[in-house]
This record gives C-alpha cells, sequence and structure tokens, in this order.
C-alpha cells in the first residue's frame, strides 16, 4: 500500500529494448506499523497509572480512668452512625432519641453547617460504625472528616441503646 | 513543441517516519508499564481523597476480604524475624524448611495449627486453596500474636502497619483488626485506598488552595 506503483511514469520502452527490472530496496513498512500500533493499545490498556494511596488513622489508647477521658460539650457535638444499607443516622448533643436518618451524600452539608455553627474548639464528631455496616461506609464517612477539615474526631462503638434505637429505626423504615 | 509536464503525484508514502514514532512509543510503553504484582488476596479497596502513596516497604499489611476473612502480609526482609519471633513464643517448633518455605510464601492465610501445610501450597495453587483466614476473634486471636511477634522482632524500628479492607467487609472484622493492634499498643495505622479527586469547593480544597499541606 505505501508502495504504490504509478505506471506510465518511466520512460517509454520502445520495441526491441530489454527490460531489465530494477529491484526496489524499499521494504514495505505498513505491517510493521500495525504491529507497531497494536502493542502500544495493548500496552496502553493494561498499564495501571493509578497507585494504592493509603490513608492515616489514629486510634486512642483504651482507658478506664475518667480523667484521662475527652470530654465534648454537649453543644459542640456531632454523633454520626452507620447502619446497614448505605444509611446514616445522626443526632447533635448527646440524645440519641433525636436520631435523624440521612445518606452519604448529605452527610456532609449536615457537618458543614454544624461545623459552621459551633466554635471550633468545641466542634466534636463521634463516629459510631453498627456491626451492620461495612468497611466502605466507615472509610467514607473518615474521608468525609478529612475533606470537610474536622479536626477532633473519634471512632467508637454504638452504645447498645443506640443500637436498639438503630434497629427500630431500620424496621421502621424497611431498611434491610 | 514543447508540451507542458504534467508533475505527476507520488502516492507513495515514507512509513518510516510513523513507524518510528509507533515504535518510539511503544518502547516507552514496554519500559513505563508495571504488572500488577500477582494479588495474593482478592481485595477490592474502597476509595478516598487521601494523596499519600502507601508504602511498599517494612510494610505488615492486613488484608480482610470480602468475607471478612483477614490476611497478612508482610515485607520479604521481615519475614525471617517475625517467623522466628512467632516461632519462640508459640512454641511452634518450627524447623529450619518451615522457615524457609515461610520466607517464600506470598501471605498467611489459615490459623496456626495448618501453618505448615499452608506454607508448602504453591504459589500457583493458592486460587485453588481456600484459606480459613487468620483467626482474630476473642477465644484465639492469633492475628494480636502476629502483631505481636512483628513488634518485637522490630524493636526500635519502625513498621508500616497497612490495613486493606474490602467495601463490602463487615465493619466488625475491621474492628477486630483495629483491636488486635490495640492490643499491642499499635495505635497509627494507613488504610489502604484508592486514590479519589477531592470534591470540588470542598474545606480541604480550600486548604491545599491557599497551599497549607492537606491532612491525610
Amino acid at each position: 500500500m505505501a508502495e504504490m506503483e504509478v505506471k506510465g511514469g518511466g520512460h517509454k520502452q520502445g520495441p526491441g529494448v530489454k527490460k531489465s527490472k530494477k529491484l526496489s530496496t524499499r521494504v514495505d513498512l505498513t505491517p510493521m506499523v500495525d504491529l507497531g500500533f497494536l502493542l502500544i493499545t495493548f500496552f496502553i490498556f493494561t498499564t495501571t497509572m493509578a497507585q494504592a494511596t493509603a490513608m492515616n488513622l489514629a486510634m486512642p489508647k483504651d482507658t478506664d480512668k475518667p480523667d484521662e477521658l475527652n470530654k465534648v460539650k454537649e453543644s459542640g457535638a456531632l454523633t454520626i452512625m452507620m447502619g446497614k444499607g448505605d444509611v446514616v443516622y445522626y443526632y447533635f448533643g448527646n440524645d440519641p432519641q433525636k436520631l435523624q436518618t440521612t445518606g452519604y451524600k448529605d452527610i456532609r452539608g449536615i457537618i458543614l453547617d454544624k461545623k459552621k455553627s459551633t466554635p471550633i474548639d468545641d466542634f466534636f464528631i463521634t463516629i459510631k460504625p453498627d456491626k451492620d455496616a461495612t468497611y466502605k461506609n466507615a472509610v467514607d464517612i473518615l474521608d468525609e472528616m478529612s475533606i470537610n477539615d474536622v479536626k477532633r474526631y473519634a471512632m467508637i462503638d454504638p452504645t447498645d441503646d443506640e443500637y436498639k434505637l438503630i434497629q427500630l429505626t431500620e424496621q421502621a423504615g424497611g431498611i434491610k | 513543441m514543447g508540451r507542458a509536464k504534467i508533475k505527476r503525484g507520488n502516492t507513495n508514502i515514507d512509513m518510516t517516519a510513523m513507524c518510528d514514532v509507533a515504535f518510539l512509543l511503544l518502547s516507552f510503553f514496554i519500559l513505563t508499564t508495571k504488572f500488577k504484582p500477582a494479588e495474593a488476596v482478592e481485595v477490592s479497596p474502597p476509595s478516598s481523597v487521601a494523596s499519600k502513596i502507601a508504602p511498599q516497604t517494612d510494610a505488615f499489611m492486613v488484608s480482610i476480604n470480602k468475607e471478612g476473612k483477614i490476611f497478612i502480609q508482610m515485607s520479604d526482609d521481615m519475614k525471617g524475624d517475625v517467623i522466628n519471633e512467632l516461632s519462640t513464643s508459640r512454641n511452634l517448633n518450627l524447623t529450619a524448611e518451615d522457615k524457609k518455605y515461610f520466607t517464600q510464601s506470598l501471605y498467611v492465610g489459615t490459623p496456626l495449627n495448618q501453618l505448615t501445610q499452608f506454607i508448602r501450597v504453591k504459589p500457583e495453587d493458592l486460587h485453588k486453596y481456600t484459606a480459613a483466614g487468620v483467626p482474630a476473634d476473642t477465644s484465639n486471636n492469633e492475628l494480636q500474636a502476629w502483631i505481636n511477634a512483628a513488634v518485637n522482632a522490630y524493636k526500635g524500628k519502625k513498621i508500616n502497619f497497612l490495613i486493606k479492607g474490602d467495601n463490602n467487609s463487615k465493619y466488625s472484622a475491621f474492628r477486630d483488626v483495629i483491636n488486635a493492634f490495640k492490643k499491642n499498643e499499635v495505635f497509627k495505622y494507613q488504610l489502604v485506598t484508592n486514590a479519589e479527586d477531592v470534591p470540588a469547593g470542598s474545606e480541604l480544597e480550600k486548604k491545599a488552595f491557599a497551599g497549607e499541606q492537606a491532612t491525610e
């Protein structure tokens, strides 16, 4: 294809002139180019540019001494709980009965609203994934902490009362 | 009579240049491509905005697969020290041959009483082997023993503790892992995730824009 012979271009050959065939030194590179691009496509598709990243997580040491415990002001506390079916529950202060239900998309707004309305030193988020939550849920919420630049947060287990409340809400809402 | 010469267009295309470019690109991709190291445990981690690359050296990685089974992977240079330490602390009576097999194995995925058989499974047969996972429940917390061995073998040196959980694994499995780490006084971990873009207009983006270092 690359070597298309153009007929009739050369000088006229009279009768009786012996045709001396000239061997072309040109090589048809088309298949080679084809092969080259095929391999390029293969390597482009198999190459992995994305590398695994790591997110730091520091957990507190368990302690029984009350004076070592962090104290959280009720006015600045936000508790986020994760249940099954990718549902998030949250309440302000320390009354779990005021539980509200939301999703992972809307939790950012709630965190930001609370952050704006409280003094920065009082703001504290407690993350409580229950045993039906997935690992992804926990990472998503931890990620929200870094997205919204929340300085003070802790991840603990929900209390029995809170777990019961979540289960009741789940039953009422038909979340499986 | 002079006839105007019509210049005939040459339809020959010189493929050499194109060929050059093609093979230049080809060699670039061949050289830069890095095949994914054979995934010992099939885990698809969630994504996060964290931008720090996961460390590969001195790494002690606990993986949680989607069934909640726990697997341990270590850097190659750690394996020898850790197995020596564990062998003495748990009286495993491992032979030198066992230890050699252990340093060649890809990961730990069984309770200690099956360890000697497990490490003799050839890497290419591992996918057929249904590993039970390392037990981490309260009655028989072997994960804690492994972490303890790693901490003791690497006293004074820094180990990068990594946790890689599957999207669909339950939080309770993750909590077991965290508790095993806590019992060994290890409080800092890195969660392996896939990189994700920072959402537009978020606080983190503003912070990064302001030139401050983003919190990870």
